[in-house]
């Protein structure tokens, strides 16, 4: 078990006019115990933070410290941190027991020691049917827990997972989404889940870590993320379907602040918190947000209008694209809305629900 | 290499890094000596053709000429046969080279689209059979057996259609790996494209075993032009290549060891600017497996 | 412009994959195909496209009878779930290619390419190749290959499911309103119920055993699932199943096989339960329909022990047990609740589904 430390971590490819600055100035504290994950979109520095936390890479400056203790310049057997990868990387003439086993027979235990440990880490993992078989015969998902096994029977301190899930398919995943959770209760091990999926990364973890160009955007649970983001990007990446966000301009009404979206009818009034805000930026024109979930779908005069584009009936809810003047949007609505193409449908929203961000920074107002 | 860049920070003490500047020091006197090995017939090759006749016989032997004599390297034109010899080669590696890479990216295919159809599992036996025997065993053979034909022996079809006999097996077998290389799902883009299936071997699936077979080229144009053995039985008087040209440079009972350095190095030359043009090439087909979309 | 019918097509190797499976898709409709990984989807696609010739059955274009015409004589465009782009060839080349095939003037091919390339926001990446641009702006290039191909049938192998949410979410946005694909028959594979229900004009589900076990609108299928594995399929989380009997107690009532959840029986279910085989029934019943909350007006109150509650993104997921019955429902995620919690749900009786225990069918929809 151990309390992982990352502090303005900076990881340099190259030098001179060629260096890529692939981390930069990276803090991040994870907890004994916690389920952190790293999320941002392919090429944000995630994949080489990992990298230098298990010791595949050298730190550039910066420091990691694994319970207090510096690890940065130790080498990955020293650091007693296990990793499983996208691709599975099992050995395909080994029997799943023998992949499972393999890491400690390189450590020199004895084959009994072997065996009752394999057996329980199948048993935690529901893979005891399966133990004889080879991976070609598996599935993909009986593959992946194997793959689990086999970095988890070391009974590391740090657990790192790579964009485990990425092959599975949308059952699979849900399945293994439980799974994962499980064993992180049962364990209690520290593990940093890496990957580009908010779902997999906001359904799974404690805390997430939302990186971007090589920097650390947010880090914060779920709620926090969702209805305090620090910025358009982590507003935009977090939430699925994607936030809306509008160019507004700034009308000062009685007393509280309107925000107008040109070449539409849109009137947004945001909360108490965020008017106060605004005000007192002085901004002119800013960047405002709402989440297609916050907007509803009303039967009486809504606080807006809009003619709806695209219907789309995904069961359980719907979705629907639509337009008011130039400006386009998303809302989500229950299945049972019929609205066809061109039809106008009133909606309205909670003042609190809409995010306002700086038109320069793109950070959050207030 | 990070692993390493890691390891020589740790070690903060100065032994482990003397040893290894020992071990770096030793490495690179063997590379010194094996290098020298290696190139030291060639640089003999290079100073012999540049000797007097005389020189070349001195029971002591001379490692740089008393006398320069560049002239040898006009001498061994001085039958202008000599020159058609070298023309001859030209025609027979070229022309076996294009028929090789022809037929065999044709069979490469069959054999890596259609294993079973084109029986696959015979072909790893029938390369290795071509390996199995001794050339020699199927010289007296083959030489009757061209006799018969309208050509003779004596020509440069014989030679073209009998270098096919080790060039083909290995050109079929390399374009085959290199085919299984290039995805299958490319070809069927473009039939779904409108290409017919040879329009879409030409267009698609050629540019990318491109690099693959100018590397098969090269293996079979080098085997081609430097043939002697069955050069020297079944050629010599309408058609010689310059491998047969070279034992001719005597005088007498005497070898004339400084023309045949000579004409060997003239002859050197066509294959290492083929090798330079083409190196580029050569690089990326050993890498082809990489194309993946 | 033309109809693609499908008519009793059989493929096999060792053992059947696709078995007499029909379905006509009309000139401009979207006919979406989902299924499970493996299960013969890529195949179908192949025989329509002539990629792989049918043991027997035929493909029908626009009246024509395609049997032994080759793949490049189809006037079917089709893009590859591994996308097949060139690797030799910048964009503008791989979108030019069936347009060279057909040997159309350079300035019309220029003009559509472009056109395309436009509609696809790829136009700034003409000059690169596939090796030098993002997996979503590859799935576009594929996209714009079959575009400009200006087919008679579209045929779209998994298009968007290797991407990220994002660009997922963007380029399903992108297939509704697509004019080019909206006009001819297109054909659309998918594992993503999601995916299938928001494209689809009509879904046809793929069961094991090679045959479509629906077809329909997606509101037929989601709503009026005709055999439990549609429903199935369908939906996530999983709905609930629930083996039980009809047993007398003053009036008939359902008895569950495992523990002793007792449900009434309504009047929208009398008539379908006589139609039963047995004394046995399947219950369906969607997470969504089992929510946290007294409400009276939509349903039943139970009171429920929580086993395992986990807040996934977009929704909370809770397994709890139900008078011993084990069900899923569903939350708002910012929900807290603990495992052990007891709580009242709220099961709403009218969205259960009545399947035969025996034939597996909705009693609700006849054949």
């Amino acid at each position: 078990m151990a309390r992982v430390e990352l502090k303005s971590l900076n990881k340099i490819y190259g030098s001179g006019s060629h260096s890529v600055h692939a981390v930069q100035d990276l803090d991040l504290d994870i907890a004994d115990g916690e389920f952190v994950a790293l999320l941002g979109p392919s090429g944000c520095g995630k994949t080489s933070t990992l990298r230098m936390i298990v010791g595949l890479e050298s730190v550039s400056s910066g420091e990691i410290l694994f319970d207090g203790v510096s690890v940065t310049h130790r080498e990955p057997q020293g650091r007693n941190v296990a990793m499983a990868f996208e691709t599975y990387a099992l050995y395909p003439n080994f029997t799943v027991e023998e992949n499972l086993a393999f890491p400690l027979e390189v450590r020199g235990l004895d084959a009994a020691t072997r065996r009752r440990k394999s057996r329980e880490i199948a048993e935690i993992l529901q893979i005891t049917d399966i133990l004889g078989a080879t991976p070609p015969e598996l599935s993909g998902g009986q593959q992946q827990r194997v793959s689990l096994g086999r970095a988890l029977i070391r009974d590391p301190s740090v657990f790192i997972l790579d964009e485990v899930m990425s092959h599975l398919d949308a059952h699979l995943k849900f399945q293994m989404m439980f799974d994962l959770k499980r064993l992180h209760r049962e364990l209690g091990r520290t593990i940093v889940y890496v990957t580009h999926d908010q779902v997999e990364a906001l359904a799974l973890a404690d805390r997430v870590a939302v990186m971007s160009d090589a920097r650390m955007q947010q880090v914060g649970d779920r709620n926090t993320l969702y209805n305090r983001p620090t910025n358009v990007f982590v507003a935009d990446f977090i939430g699925e379907p994607p936030t809306n966000f509008f160019k507004a301009e700034v009308r000062i009404g009685k007393d509280r602040p309107v925000l107008v979206v040109p070449d539409s009818d849109i009137r947004l009034t945001p909360g108490p918190a965020m008017a106060q805000a605004v005000m007192e930026s002085g901004r002119s024109a800013v960047i405002a947000g709402i989440r297609p979930q916050s907007l509803h779908l009303s039967q009486s005069q809504g606080a807006l209008q809009a003619r709806v584009a695209i219907n789309e009936y995904l069961g359980e809810r719907s979705m629907l694209t639509v337009t008011n003047g130039s400006a386009r949007f998303q809302c989500l609505a229950p299945p049972e809305v019929r609205a066809g193409v061109g039809e106008t449908v009133q909606l309205d929203y909670s003042p609190d629900s809409i995010m306002v961000f700086d038109p320069e920074s793109e950070a959050l107002m207030g | 290499m990070t692993m390493g860049e890691t390891s020589s920070r740790h070690a903060s003490t100065a032994r482990p890094k003397d040893a290894w500047r020992y071990v770096r020091i030793l490495f690179i006197a063997f590379l010194v000596l094996w290098l020298a090995f290696t190139l030291f017939p060639l640089y003999f090759m290079t100073i012999t053709a540049f000797k007097t006749a005389a020189e070349t016989n001195l029971t002591t032997p001379t490692f740089w000429p008393q006398d320069w004599q560049p002239a040898n390297f006009l001498g061994v034109f001085a039958e202008r046969t000599n020159f058609n010899a070298l023309i001859d080669s030209f025609i027979i590696a070229t022309c076996n080279t294009a028929l090789a890479l022809f037929l065999g990216s044709l069979a490469g295919y069959a054999f890596a689209r259609f294993p079973r159809q084109a029986g696959g599992e015979n072909l790893a036996f029938w390369i290795l059979s071509n390996r199995m025997f001794p050339p020699v065993a199927i010289l007296v053979p083959m030489f009757f057996l061209f006799d018969i034909t309208p050509w003779g022996t004596d020509s440069h079809i014989s030679l073209i259609l009998l270098y096919l006999v080790f060039n083909l097996p290995l050109a079929t077998w390399l374009m085959m790996v290199f085919f299984r290389d290039a995805p299958v799902e490319l070809e069927e883009a473009a039939y779904l494209d409108g290409w017919t299936p040879l329009r879409a071997f030409v267009k698609v699936t050629l540019p990318l075993v491109l690099p693959g077979m100018i590397s098969v080229a090269m293996l079979c144009w080098i085997f081609a032009w430097n043939e002697y053995l069955f050069a020297n039985l079944f050629v010599g008087t309408a058609v010689r290549t310059y491998t047969i040209v070279i034992p001719t440079f005597t005088h007498g009972s005497q070898t004339l060891w400084n023309l045949q350095m000579a004409f060997s190095l003239i002859a050197m030359i066509p294959p290492v600017v083929l090798f330079i043009l083409l190196r580029r090439y050569m690089v990326r087909g050993l890498s082809l497996g990489v194309v993946k979309g | 412009m033309a109809r693609l019918e499908v008519e009793r097509i059989c493929k096999g190797w060792e053992f059947p994959v696709i078995d007499e499976l029909s379905f006509t898709v009309e000139e401009g409709e979207f006919f979406v195909i989902v299924g499970a990984s493996g299960i013969g989807k890529t195949t179908l696609l192949r025989l329509i496209s002539g990629l792989e010739t049918p043991d027997a059955g035929r493909v029908v274009v626009g009246g024509r009878d395609l049997t032994g015409i080759p793949p490049y004589r189809r006037s079917i465009a089709m893009t590859f779930e591994s996308y097949a782009l060139y690797p030799h060839l910048t964009v503008y080349e791989n979108m030019a290619s069936p347009l060279r095939a057909r040997r159309l003037p350079v300035r019309e091919r220029d003009r559509r390419i472009l056109a395309t390339a436009k509609l696809l926001r790829i136009d700034h990446l003409l000059e690169r190749r596939p090796g030098e641009i993002s997996g979503g702006q590859k799935q576009r290039t594929a996209l714009g290959r079959t575009l400009v191909a200006d087919p008679e049938v579209f045929l779209l192998d998994e298009p968007i499911s290797h991407l990220d949410a994002k660009i997922r979410h963007e380029l399903r946005t992108q297939f509704h309103t697509l004019e080019d694909l909206r006009k001819v028959a297109t054909v659309y594979v998918t594992h993503d119920y999601a995916e299938a229900l928001s494209l689809g004009d009509r879904i046809g589900v793929m069961g094991a055993g090679g045959k479509l076990v629906q077809i329909g609108a997606p509101r037929d299928l989601f709503e009026r699932p005709q055999t439990l594995a549609v429903a199935e399929h369908l939906g996530q989380p999983t709905i609930n199943v629930i083996p039980a009997r009809i047993i007398d107690d003053d009036g008939p009532c359902l008895q569950s096989e495992e523990g002793t959840l007792r449900l009434p029986v309504t009047d929208f279910a009398r008539p379908l339960l006589e139609k039963l085989q047995g004394r046995q029934v399947i219950l369906g019943l969607r997470p969504q329909y089992l929510r946290p909350g007294h409400d009276d007006t939509r349903g039943l109150t139970l009171r429920a022990d929580i086993d395992i509650y986990e807040p996934l993104g977009t929704l909370g997921i809770m397994l709890v047990r139900c008078e011993g019955v084990r069900m899923t429902a569903v939350t708002d995620p910012e929900m807290t609740y603990h495992s052990g919690e007891t709580v009242t749900l709220t099961l709403d009786l009218d969205q259960l589904f009545y399947f035969d225990a025996v034939t597996e069918k909705n009693l609700a929809v006849g054949d």
